[in-house]
């Protein structure tokens, strides 16, 4: 069931009625949000309810055990478990094929070639995203974060709720957790800050998102040797327009859903593409992964408290399982290798330029402001550039494609096909939204919540109509559904 | 002692009235958002009617699925009847023409808006001057 579309529309009223009509009841309407969240999840794929039912049951269980042993040895073993648990679910159903694969090649290549055990193993939806919730409970439990819940009711409830359950965010348990036991709130800012992100978010997907696949990124990247290097380049800047139009539209649909069920989430993204560093960037990119990846991979790993060779180490091993996160593919694994090895690097160089200019050095003045104010201009399009080359390893379904794509930056005398008036007016338009007040839609949403519910229902309904009126038929499904 | 007791027995007052507060904002928020759902579906099946004609049609075959389908078909073609296709046909024709529009069309509406500023600024120019002589 995808969020822009009838059956969800159909599916969310009822739940809203009837999640609400229960308030009074809070056990009974968590069971009510808990069925609608499986039956949510059922409806892409029943056979794997066991799985995600496996899986909160395996970290409910471990969460209860943290909490009741004394012994310190004990309780890390048992948090280790779960995760190994939890990882190897999730290694089998996302990994298998691609390791298989790998290693058959590796075998090919040395001349050793053998029967492997091949099956058709299909990848349960939101899988990287349950498993990683389960962890962070385990672990929150583990080290005093969250309190181990009792009730399996509201585990199966934090790991499966509908709107974060197959593309994020990657809600915490020491975020989530509380606010089951507390009695459930609507007030005038949910609903204000629901209406926005849902119709935000409706607008990013549908019409940004799904113009620029169709009439820009997907037939440059299927054939990137048919095109000249003008297409390319648009290409590649729609892509970086149509990512973040897609999973920022999910993430903003999740959340105003989840405000309208009275539960508040935490945001995802932050204008990434005004970041002035890569660094700056990961603090505003799927900041419910990288958060995720700092506190439970990053840190543990020893952080930045080891000496530098570490934290250059532990800063690349980071990123590239977070790029083995996204996708079985060698594609993905340069994608994280290349984030990790340019954030090490950007980190060496800012420490050498801080040894040659120490800063605030400069007493200021008109000359200071003016170097900083150039040198964040130069940070943004330099970091852009940087996120967008990463960018063609992560669309591209091979090497070979991201290869006869760079290789294409070479014929500038070809005319452009895809460069449309229409297309680069989407790119200037998003982009254009990452330059705005951080605080846009908080106004926004600061203003709508006072609306009479007549005119919100206009506004709703109107902005709805409108989004569908100028989107393109027919109804693409998110990126992130395939990590 | 007893000015402590008090003081608690004021705090759980205060957790009783804000609870109460909380119900009652909860339950007007609730009100509210239902009806504005409400509003949004019924303007959604009254413009958006051709919508729910293209999903009803991917319903399987079945004597309940085609009832749905046969009442979706006659709403749409009420408000078809009514009028009420005809904002949405608009705003599709309008971003149609905008995806067809290729770099001359862009560079040949900007020359029109400059001549026509530049019109508008010379009739100013000139009432102007009128005024002044």
């Amino acid at each position: 069931m995808l969020f822009p579309t009838i059956e969800f529309g159909i599916f969310f009223l009822i739940v809203f009625a009837v999640s609400w009509a229960m308030r009074g009841a809070p056990e009974l309407r968590k069971f009510i949000l808990l069925g609608a969240s499986y039956f949510f999840y059922g409806w892409w794929d029943w056979r794997f309810l066991g799985l995600l039912f496996l899986s909160t049951l395996i970290n409910y269980l471990a969460g209860l055990a943290v909490a009741h042993v004394r012994s310190e040895g004990l309780r890390k073993f048992i948090v280790g478990i779960a995760v190994v648990a939890g990882l190897s679910i999730l290694g089998f159903f996302k990994y298998y094929g691609f390791f298989l694969t790998s290693f058959a090649t590796l075998l090919e290549t040395a001349g050793l070639e053998r029967d492997l055990p091949f099956m058709q193993v299909i990848l349960p939806v939101g899988i990287s995203f349950f498993t990683f919730q389960g962890i962070s409970y385990v672990v929150d439990v583990y080290r005093g974060h969250a309190t181990a819940e009792k009730s399996l009711l509201n585990v199966m409830l934090y790991i499966s709720f509908f709107p974060q359950l197959v593309a994020g965010p990657i809600v915490r348990a020491a975020d989530f957790l509380p606010q089951l036991h507390r009695a459930p709130a609507l007030t005038r800012a949910h609903i204000g800050v629901g209406v926005v992100l849902i119709l935000s978010g409706l607008a990013k997907k549908m019409v940004i998102a799904n113009y620029l696949a169709t009439e820009l990124v997907d037939p440059v990247f299927f054939d990137p040797t048919a095109v000249g290097a003008l297409d390319l380049l648009i290409g590649v800047y729609g892509y970086a327009v149509q990512i973040y139009c897609d999973f920022s539209g999910y993430s903003d649909i999740a959340i105003g859903v989840a405000a309208l069920l009275g539960y508040r989430f935490l945001e995802n993204f932050d204008q990434p593409y005004r970041a002035s560093s890569l660094q700056d960037f990961w603090r505003r990119w799927h900041i419910s992964l990288s958060t995720w990846l700092r506190d439970y991979l990053y840190v543990p790993l020893g952080g930045n408290r080891y000496g530098e060779a570490k934290t250059y180490r532990n800063l690349f091993l980071t990123m590239f399982l977070g790029g083995i996160w996204h996708g079985a593919a060698w594609t993905f694994v340069f994608w994280g290798t290349f984030h990790g090895a340019m954030l090490a690097v950007e980190r060496y160089a800012r420490k050498k330029l801080d040894e040659f200019a120490p800063p605030h050095s400069d007493p200021g003045g008109v000359m200071t402001a003016f170097g900083n104010g150039a040198q964040h201009i130069v940070g943004i399009v330099w970091t852009f550039h940087l996120v967008c080359f990463a960018w063609i390893f992560f669309r591209a379904d091979s090497f070979s494609t991201a290869g006869s794509y760079l290789a294409g930056f070479a014929r500038w005398s070809e005319p452009s096909q895809y460069v449309t008036p229409f297309a680069v007016g989407l790119i200037v338009l998003a982009m254009f939204f990452q330059f705005t007040p951080r605080n846009l839609g908080r106004w926004l949403a600061q203003l709508i919540q006072w609306l009479p519910s007549p005119m919100l229902g206009l506004l709703l309904g109107g902005g709805i109509w409108f989004i569908w009126a100028v989107a393109p038929e027919g109804v693409a499904p998110f990126i992130y559904f395939q990590f | 002692m007893l000015d402590l007791l008090h003081h608690e027995r004021d705090d759980d007052e205060y957790a009783e009235e804000a609870q109460a507060l909380q119900e009652a904002e909860t339950r007007r928020s609730v009100m509210r958002m239902s009806f504005a759902l409400v509003v949004a579906a019924a303007l959604l099946l009254a413009f958006n009617s051709q919508s729910l004609v293209t999903w009803v049609n991917g319903f399987e075959v079945g004597p309940v699925q085609d009832t749905i389908v046969s009442l979706a078909a006659r709403w749409n073609g009420q408000m078809e009847e009514q009028g009420l296709d005809a904002p949405a046909k608009t705003v599709r024709g309008e971003v149609n023409e905008a995806r067809n529009m290729d770099w001359a069309e862009v560079e040949r509406w900007l020359e029109n808006e400059q001549a026509r500023s530049r019109e508008g600024a010379r009739l100013l120019r000139g009432m102007l001057s009128e005024d002044r002589s």
